[in-house]
């Protein structure tokens, strides 16, 4: 029945899903070279955003956003008192998540963002319209529209398409082919998983036991969005690195922020007809 | 072809650098990559088999003819055998009278260990068979260099020409053969000199090349290092009220420059014989061209050469700041 309607709308049929596919970014290897936000812009043809010294360590780009992919955070990181002992610089390339249970993708009215047969979030760019329900949606701020008079037709949502193109052609995406120390791995989500496991028991075992893994199945940031296509060994706790701790749905709390506005909307109701009655009494 | 080198009657490629004549038979544009492009479609740059062992000599290409490490008949006592078992790399086969190994030795093949030196050989010839450090006048590593520096023999220390410190472990302050070039614009102030009380270094920052003249026309390079700027600790920009993203002016006994301050933990103050001296870093990327321009820490640096290869001395020299534009 599909199969006819597809071929009668002369529709292709979706291609086949594969495993998973993702990246893990180790941040305890990360040297903060960038070559992985140039790779980026370079590949999908992204233009700079603007040449100012920001003044916050060596970032000079800020944040992710519709023209910016991939962002190498620095955190230099003090102790409280004056003393340069155990003083670290902390690096981590940040990306789209590619969540198991994204809220762009659930926000999304036009059907614009979809799952990949790699297990990857993409915007559609010839569907989408532009509404922006996406931007607030995302727990980590990372999708974003276009901005007017810029590279893209404004105000159409853009972020990181895990290099689709390149993952049809059985490439790894730029940035991970660009990272000259594997800070940022390609692969299989499950061996991921595996590998990241064996690593940060390796870091715990070495004495980092401040190490740990965010975005894993098991961990609290799963509660609501799911394990994370792109997942991070993080080197401190989440907000460190200006992560979320517990990533929320919007989904999830839907019911009661309808509830709040009905009830709201109810009080005014009540508010005004008791105002209005009395002028008109 | 013209890297690797080929025959000049037929232009054919030349299997590598051990082809090469002196009689303008061979052309050959850079010798050590002899052997890239031994024949025709082919590349040995390409290969990628990797093997079981873990040279892994089918992979890729090293110069000079594929040769993963350089004088590596070291590896081999003066007999050719391996000094270690578990580190054994290149050894002499007595049996097939070669050097044999998991490299190619870097060696003449067929020298055996108890080879004498030829008085009047040219060359290698000159070398016995235990002098494995080929390129060397004698065949010789050497941990004591009687020729050949201008200021051998053994090391030591100097301070720069320009320090805010006094030389502590000779009364000679700076290097007597450094060469100097003793202009009026190319002053030299001396330590102490209240003027310049602070250390400047300069550095590079990955995002950007050198000079930044050719990583300075490309957007995506330039958005990520946008700006001059030099960094300062907190300690220092508090004594002088200065606060990150500030304009400062930086000043030598040369000249001055005006840039963005970067206050950053990750400068720390020296003490040095008991006095707490400040440094500030400078990255050398900026000029007067490109998609971003800026000031040029060269302008603070003093001329002057290091005796043997001539490089400038910019790592360490005085300097000044203060607030504001020039
Ligand atoms: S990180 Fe944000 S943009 Fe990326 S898939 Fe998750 S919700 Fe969507
Ligand atoms: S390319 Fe790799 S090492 Fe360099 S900043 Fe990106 S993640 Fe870090």
């Amino acid at each position: 029945m599909i199969d006819a309607y597809r071929r009668f709308m002369n529709i292709e049929a979706p291609p086949a899903p594969q495993r998973p596919k993702g990246f893990f970014t180790d941040t305890s290897l990360c040297i903060g070279c960038k070559a992985c936000e140039v790779a980026c812009k370079q590949w999908n043809q992204l233009p700079a955003d603007g040449n100012e010294l920001s003044g916050n360590s060596y970032d000079n780009t800020g944040a992710l956003g519709a023209t910016t992919w991939r962002h190498v955070q620095f955190v230099e990181q003090a102790k409280a008192n004056n003393s340069r002992v155990g003083q670290r610089w902390l690096m981590m390339s940040d990306v789209c998540k590619h969540c198991a249970n994204a809220a762009c993708l659930e926000a999304c009215p036009t059907g614009a963002l979809v799952r990949t047969e790699f297990g990857s979030v993409y915007v559609q760019q010839d569907i989408c319209n532009g509404c922006g329900y996406c931007v607030p949606a995302c727990p980590f701020g990372v999708i974003d529209r276009a901005p007017k008079d810029g590279h893209f037709e404004a105000g159409r949502a853009h972020k990181c398409t895990l290099c689709y193109d390149r993952q049809k052609d059985g490439l790894e995406p730029a940035c991970a082919k660009a990272c000259p120390t594997d800070s940022i791995q390609f692969g299989d989500i499950e061996e991921l998983q595996a590998k990241a496991r064996r690593r940060l028991a390796d870091l715990r075992a070495r004495g980092e036991t401040s190490a740990r893994l965010y975005g894993m199945p098991e961990s609290t940031e799963a509660a609501e969005v799911g394990h994370l296509n792109a997942f991070f060994l993080l080197l401190d706790r989440p907000e460190v690195y200006n992560l979320p701790e517990v990533p929320r749905l919007p989904r999830k709390t839907m019911a009661q922020r309808y509830a709040i506005s009905a009830v709201v909307g109810l009080a005014f109701a009540a508010l005004s007809a008791v105002a209005f009655g009395r002028r008109s009494g | 072809m013209e890297m690797n080198g080929y025959t000049v009657r037929d232009g054919k490629q030349v299997a590598d650098f051990a082809a090469l004549k002196d009689d303008g038979s061979t052309a050959c544009g850079v010798w050590i990559y002899s052997g890239v492009f031994p024949g025709e479609g082919q590349n040995m740059a390409r290969r990628r088999n990797k093997g079981d062992g873990w040279i892994s000599p089918e992979w890729g290409f090293a110069w000079p003819g594929n040769r993963r490490m350089l004088y590596n008949r070291a590896s081999a006592d003066p007999q050719g055998r391996p000094w270690s078992e578990r580190k054994k790399y290149v050894w002499w086969d007595a049996a097939q009278h070669k050097w044999t190994g998991y490299d190619r030795p870097d060696f003449p093949d067929t020298k055996a260990p108890d080879t004498p030196g030829q008085e009047e050989g040219v060359g290698v010839d000159a070398h016995s068979g235990s002098d494995p450090f080929t390129l060397k006048a004698d065949g010789r590593a050497w941990l004591f260099a009687p020729s050949g520096l201008k200021d051998g023999p053994l090391p030591t220390h100097y301070e720069p020409l320009e320090s805010p410190v006094k030389n502590p472990v000779y009364r000679r302050q700076d290097s007597p053969i450094a060469k100097r070039f003793s202009r009026k614009d190319n002053p030299i102030s001396a330590p102490g000199d209240p003027r310049f009380p602070y250390l400047a270094t300069t550095y590079r920052v990955t995002e950007q090349y050198t000079s930044g003249s050719m990583s300075r026309w490309s957007s995506w390079l330039s958005e990520l290092m946008p700006e001059m700027f030099a960094e300062i600790s907190p300690e220092l920009a508090a004594e002088k009220g200065i606060k990150n993203r500030d304009w400062i002016v930086v000043s030598s006994a040369r000249g001055e420059i005006e840039c963005r301050a970067l206050v950053t933990r990750r400068l720390r103050p020296f003490q040095l014989n008991g006095a707490l001296i400040h440094e500030i870093g400078l990255p050398y990327h900026w000029g007067y061209k490109g998609l971003v321009k800026g000031a040029m820490a060269n302008d603070l640096v003093p001329l002057s050469e290091e005796p043997n290869v001539y490089i400038q001395e910019d790592k360490a020299f005085t300097c000044n700041i203060r607030k504001g534009r020039l």
